[in-house]
């Protein structure tokens, strides 16, 4: 039914390394709850395409620095 | 737990609750008079008015738990959930409509036709609340 998703993310580092930003603010600044956060740290859910992109661009990397698959 | 996932859980549990009740009147009023009930506006009305009452206190309580939360619309992650939710839950409602009609067609029961029809909503419904809180305490 549902499967882990095979890609991994450094969302959680890049989040503690900008100002250690909370799980809330990121969700503000993508436009996502808190829990859907929580679920990209988790590796529990891959985001949208939309969603990658912000994350990057909110932490000043490329997406490539921030998501990678996993073989 | 998110306030959608709360919510889901009030309307499974509301679901299930007053479905269980329904049935169960309308199992005494059939053991009563030895035959199957004909189905009764009155109870349909008490069991509709009953999952409204009690879903709106149960999204109040919990909507003045988290009134942000409360207010904000589903993102990306939570329409998807949804979408699938309720396209697994589509078939558990198809295939009891199904049995229902197989069912009639030996029978010849209208009035069992309609109460498993309306089960086969309700199972329906109930199914489409327990997908999305397995969906949102599981990999999605």
């Amino acid at each position: 039914m549902a499967r882990k998703p095979p890609i991994s993310n450094s969302v959680k580092e890049l989040r503690v390394r900008h100002g250690d930003m909370t799980q809330q603010q990121l969700g503000d600044a993508i436009g996502v709850t808190r829990q859907t956060v929580i679920a990209i740290e988790q590796n529990r859910y891959s985001p949208s395409l939309e969603s990658a992109f912000r994350i990057a661009r909110l932490f000043n990397v490329g997406v490539e620095d921030v998501f990678s698959w996993d073989e | 737990m998110p306030f959608k996932e709360k919510s889901a859980w009030i309307m499974a549990v509301l679901l299930t609750a007053l479905g269980a009740a329904y049935y169960y009147v309308v199992a005494a009023i059939s053991i009563e008079s030895g035959q199957l009930a004909t189905p009764m506006f009155r109870t349909i009305i008490i069991y509709t008015v009953c999952l409204i009452i009690f879903s709106v206190i149960g999204h109040t309580v919990i909507g003045i738990l988290a009134p942000k939360e409360a207010n904000a619309a589903a993102d990306e992650r939570e329409r998807s959930i949804f979408h699938r939710a309720g396209h697994y839950s589509s078939y558990f409602m198809g295939a009891g409509v199904v049995m229902s009609l197989g069912a009639y067609m030996f029978l010849r029961s209208g009035d069992l036709l309609f109460y498993t029809v309306f089960a086969s909503l309700m199972v329906g419904q109930i199914m489409e609340f327990v997908f999305q809180i397995i969906f949102y305490r599981t990999s999605f």
